[in-house]
Parts: structure tokens; sequence; C-alpha cells
């Protein structure tokens, strides 16, 4: 019985592919049990998500338990085997939980770091926890895999930086304010950009929120879908007075914000930064605003500008996050071998043990009224022997198995110790 | 003597410190933070026990002479920096601090420790008050300063669109503006009642405030950029590019200061 993993993701199949054979949660459990039921594979999860459908198991046969797997999966949207499996790849052992931990740490993602894969894998395997597929493999598979997320995510900046222009505005405003909450956002014009990124500033806590455009109607609309408040347009050098962010997103051909509207308020704010998040295409904000003091005025383009940086260095911290997965695969393959051999010592020292203590007890028996120290003295005497002899075996027994040959020496250990039938 | 093993160890720890704080800087790796905090704090330890022990040797606090008093200062700079990183969660305050702390350790080392015999009759409490209220002045703008160079950066970054290693290591423009402010309103009173007594003690033993002394003329230049920064601040609302200027030249006078002291002859030794 070994681990595999097999399926596509967004790399070897197209969207066409992917998106017919991602199914709901019911007809996953319906297969889930019928795999299962076929026999041939002892565990199951999987895992279908816009971007990848793959199965992680145990089987006999790797192979074999793909296809039956993908027969059924196949089967439900009346699709041909034979058409989806040149996008098929298996991973076994090693490479399959490299990849689950991959997988789970969203560097496989394809955009790398986004964080809603780990909650799709922690739904899947729940999902087949509940219709009882998961066995102890995939049980300490999935949850090192989780384990392994959670450092990659902390201990790596991969998911860190904004990649959607929004949310880099977000980002640049926590680098000019010291925190967004109470920071006050001012929106003028009512493009479905410009709400995104005003949403995006009231979950960070940004407060209150006023609304400007045009047309009044349209404002009170936009105010009342932010709970914001509306402001007249032509009160705008007002508003700005007191405004921290300014998000700007009028179809207006002509500047909406001049540099002497602007210029005119500075004063009065005593320093206080005003970052402008100008989106619309012309550019309302006039270009020689941001020459101004204290005044950060960043464009569409601009903002994609910082977005190709993030993924620069999204890209960057991946390369460590491989790092240091590979490590944490390593120390997953090192436990379980353990875990292999562990049986086998912990039998063979009770083996051993109990010959001892008969023996100890005969012997205590014949000494009749010994002094205490002596008897002492062949407790510790018996006990050191034991140990002595238990080394060698048990530490081969470990390193064989890390070595990958751990089977043939528990039977073999089981055979000269007579230690029963192996389970 | 014992001392001079804690200071070379205090050294090592610092530079060790630096070199670890500045890798911090370019790759973000906790495991690299958290080796560069121990070796500030095994240096910072080091450092006290050499100072205290040099104390007891002496029978006096370890501030008679320049070199000592250098020390001393760059014993504060480091507690500082150590509690500043935690209170405003500036993980990468290190690598603009610690390089100072070095090139003022490393500017006290080679020179003689003991100082010009101050006169028994002239050194009191006083003396010692006024050479250490000052210090933990100048100590403060160490901080001042490197908050002043972390803002110029990182607006820097901001004005040019282009994020770099500064855009995504330093905190925001506010709170390095806020750190500028705090360590400047720290510092500033420290330094002038330090310079104070100095002053009137200055008076009462030389007849004259300045007493043909460069470091005290320096000393002066570098208070008055300061006040001058904090009626800035306080009264014209000073901020942000401005108030970091001004710590920088500041610091500059501050670092005149103290190469007058070494390099000229003057009442504070040379």
């Amino acid at each position: 019985m070994g681990l595999f993993v097999a399926g596509m993701n967004h790399r070897t199949a197209p969207v066409a592919v992917r998106e017919q054979l991602a199914l709901e949660e019911d007809k996953l459990r319906e297969i889930l049990r019928e795999v299962l039921a076929g026999g041939g594979i002892a565990e199951a999860v999987i895992v279908s998500t816009c971007n990848r459908v793959e199965v992680y198991g145990v089987a006999e046969v790797p192979g074999e338990a793909r296809a039956v797997v993908f027969r059924h999966l196949c089967h439900q949207r009346g699709l041909d085997v034979a058409s989806v499996d040149v996008f098929l790849y298996t991973h076994v052992d090693r490479d399959a939980v490299s990849h689950a931990f991959r997988v789970a740490a969203s560097l496989d993602s394809m955009m790398i770091g986004e964080p809603q894969i780990l909650g799709q894998v922690k739904d899947a395997f729940a999902l087949a926890q509940s219709c009882e597929t998961v066995g102890p493999a995939l049980h300490s598979l999935f949850t090192h895999a989780f384990a392994v997320a959670k450092k990659v995510r902390t201990e790596t900046d991969v998911g860190r930086y904004a990649v959607s222009v929004s949310f880099a505005a977000v980002e640049l405003a926590k680098k000019i304010f010291d925190g967004l909450s109470g920071r006050t956002v001012l929106l003028v014009g009512a493009g479905k950009m410009g709400e995104l990124a005003a949403r995006h500033l009231v979950e960070q806590g940004a407060f209150p929120i006023y609304v400007a455009n045009r047309t009044w109607s349209r404002a009170l609309e936009m105010a009342r879908a932010l709970s914001g408040t509306a402001v007249p347009f032509d009160e705008l050098t007002t508003a700005l007075a007191s405004a921290d962010i300014v998000i700007t997103s009028t179809g207006a051909h002509e500047p909406v914000i001049r540099r002497d509207m602007v210029a005119g308020v500075l004063h009065g704010r005593r320093g206080r930064p005003l970052f402008f998040i100008d989106i619309a295409v012309p550019r309302n904000v006039e270009e020689s605003v941001e020459a101004l003091e204290d005044v950060y005025c960043y464009d569409i383009d601009d903002l994609k500008q910082v977005v190709d940086a993030n993924l620069r260095e999204r890209r960057r911290e991946a390369q460590r996050a491989e790092t240091l997965v590979e490590r944490e695969v390593g120390k997953f393959l090192a436990r379980l071998a353990d875990a292999d051999v562990i049986p086998t010592i912990v039998s063979l020292r009770e083996r051993l043990e109990s010959i001892r203590l008969g023996e100890v007890k005969k012997t205590m028996a014949r000494l009749g009224d010994a002094p205490p120290e002596t008897r002492d003295a062949i407790e510790a005497l018996s006990s050191a022997i034991v140990n002595k002899i238990l080394h060698a075996p048990i530490t081969k027994l470990r390193e064989s198995s890390r070595a990958g040959h751990g089977r043939s020496w528990t039977e073999l250990v089981h055979e000269l110790f007579g230690l029963g039938r192996q389970g | 003597m014992i001392s001079p093993t804690f200071f070379t160890l205090a050294v090592i720890g610092y530079v060790c410190a630096t070199g670890l704080a500045l890798a911090y800087l370019v790759q973000r790796q906790d495991l690299i933070h958290r080796l560069g905090s121990v070796a500030t704090l095994g240096g910072w330890v080091c450092h006290s026990l050499a100072l205290v022990i040099r104390g007891v040797e002496m029978g006096r606090p370890p501030l008679a002479s320049l070199p000592e008093a250098v020390s001393v200062a760059v014993w504060v700079v480091v507690l500082l920096e150590m509690w500043a990183e935690r209170h405003y969660g500036v993980k990468v305050l290190g690598a603009f601090v610690l390089p100072v702390a070095v090139m003022l350790s490393m500017s006290a080392v080679g020179r003689p420790l003991e100082g010009p015999d101050i006169d028994r009759a002239l050194s009191g409490a006083w003396l010692w008050v006024h050479i250490g209220l000052a210090l933990i002045g100048i100590a403060a703008f160490v901080l001042n300063f490197a908050g002043a160079v972390m803002y110029l950066l990182q607006e820097r970054a901001l004005k040019a669109k282009r994020p770099g290693t500064f855009y995504y290591r330093l905190p925001s423009l506010e709170t390095l503006d806020r750190l500028t402010y705090r360590t400047l309103a720290l510092g500033f009173p420290f330094l002038t009642t330090g310079l104070l007594l100095g002053a009137l003690w200055a008076r009462r033993v030389w007849g004259s405030i300045f007493a043909f002394d460069p470091l005290a003329l320096f000393s002066f230049v570098a208070w008055a950029i300061y006040a001058a920064t904090l009626a800035g601040r306080a009264a014209a609302g000073w901020h942000g590019r401005r108030a970091a200027y001004f710590a920088i030249i500041g610091f500059a006078a501050l670092v005149l200061t103290l190469g007058a002291g070494f390099l000229l002859p003057g009442r504070h030794g040379s």
C-alpha cells in the first residue's frame, strides 16, 4: 500500500476540461463511497476546485486506483475517460507528499500564495472524513499538510502582498497611515472599481465614508451601499479638507481634483497625509497634485506597477517556501517510517523485558534473604544487559525504515525473536 | 582587569547584531531577526557587566573620560533600540540604529580610558548628573536620527511609486514620524538639563560658560538645532520631511561635537 495523488490542475488541463469535472458535494460523497467499496483503494480524499481535480489516496496499485476514480468522475458527467486521461498526472510516495504540501501551502496555485486553497483542501478532507474514507495515512498526511501551510504563511511572505489593484491601494494606505481605523474616505464618482477599493478600506476600519457624484441620486445610492454620507459635488473642496484617502473614479474628461483645490486645503490639515487613489481613465487628479508635500497620488498605472512588484516579491518568497516544504516532506517521511517500525520495536522490548523479569524473579527466590543492595544490583545488571542487546537492532530497524526497506527487517526481527504474527 | 574582556565581548555582540540586522533588511527571515535580537541582548548584557566592573574598579561612575561617556551613551542607545523595536513594532530598527552604535563604540576604541585629571575639588554629584543626562539625551537623538532616515527612505519610495526593499520592510510614514517626534521630545529635556548643569558648573569654576571648550560650543549648536525643531513641530506644525531633515542636521552637529571632543584640546579631554 502506498500514498499517491492523481489528477489535473490549471497547468495540465484547460478550463473546459476542469469545469466539467468540478463536482458538487453530494456527487463527491457518492464517488468516495463507491471507490472504496470497489476495493483496491484503502483511503481516499477528493479535492475538487475550479483549478484542480485531484484524488489523494492509499492504494496497492496507484495507476489502477487513478483509473477507477476518474472513471467514476467522468461517469457523472458522461465523459469518456480516455479524453481526460492525457491531462492527468500521478505522483507516488515522496512526490505525493510533496505535492500535497505544496497544494495546501498554495505553492501550486495559479496565483501563488492565494489563501482560498487551504480552506478548499480542508473542506475536501472534512468531506472525506464524514464519508469515512480517511484512514491513518491520509489523516497524518493532511494534518501535516495543514501545519506546513500555516508555517509557510507565517514564516514567508508568499501570501502577503496584494496582487489586485484595489488591495494594493489598501496596502499603500497602510504604508502611509498608521492603521486605517477611523480614517476618512472620500469616494468621488461611482465606478465599480472605486466602490471595491472603498469597501476594502471600510473592511480595514476606515470611517466615515463620504460619497460625491455629479448625479445626486447616484451619490445617495452609493452612500447607502457603503453606509456613508453623500456630499454635493460642488462642495468637493470642503470634503477634501477632512479626507485622508480619496478615491476617484468618475468618467470626467477634465481633472476633477485640481492642484489649487488640494493646495488650498493643505495648510489646515497640519501635515496629515492625503492619499489619492485615482482609478479613472482619463485621470481625475491633475498630475501636478502629487508634487505637493504630504500628498501621495497613485493612478491606475502606478497601482499596477505596485502589483507587479508584489508579484515579484511573492515569487521570491515562494522560492523560500519551496525549501521549507521540502524540509517538511523529509520530516514527515522520517516520522512515517518510524511509525512503520515502532510496533516491532515495542514488542521486541516487551519480549526481552518479560524474559528479564521472569529470570530476575527466579533468581531472587533462590537468593532468599539477600541484602537489598544485592537485589538492586541484580535489577540493574539485568536491565543493562537487555538495553545493550536492544540497542543495535533498534538502531538498525530505524535506519532501515528510513532508507525505505523497513518491512523486510521488521519481518526478520519478528522471526528471530518469535514476536508472533505481524499485523 | 576583567572589564576590557567584557567590553570586547559587547562590541563583538553589537557587530554581529549589526550584520544580522542588515541581513534581515534584505532577507526577511524570522530566524535572522531572532539571532540578531539575541546578539543585541548578549552584547548589551556584557556591556552592562563591563560598565559595572569598571565603576567598581575605579570607585566612581564610568563617566569621567570621553571614551567612557561614549560607551555609556552606546549602552543607553542599545537599550532604547530594544525598547523602541518592541514598542513600535519596527523590526528593522536595528539596521538603522546598531551601525551608529557600533561606529560610536569604535570611535572610543584605542583611546586612553583615563580622561583629563578631574580636579578632586571639582568633581561631585553635579558632574555625574551633567554627563549622565546629556548622554541619555544623545542616545535618544541616535534613535531620532534613525527614525528620520527611515522616514525619508519610505517617503521617497512612496513618492517614486516603485516599491523596493524599504517600502516592504519599513512601517508607515505616520509611525516613523511619531517615532522621530517622540525621541526628540524624550531627548531634548535631558540634553537641555545636562547642558544647563554643565554651563552653570563651568561658570562657577572657570567663570565662563564655554570656557574655550570646543565640545561645549558644538553641543550648544546641536542643542539650538533641536530646540528649533521641537519649537517648529510643536508650534508651527512641522512634521514629516522637514522635521526629518532637521533631525539629521541636528545629529550631524552632535557627531561634530563628539569629533571636537576627541580631536581638539578642551576641558572635556582629547
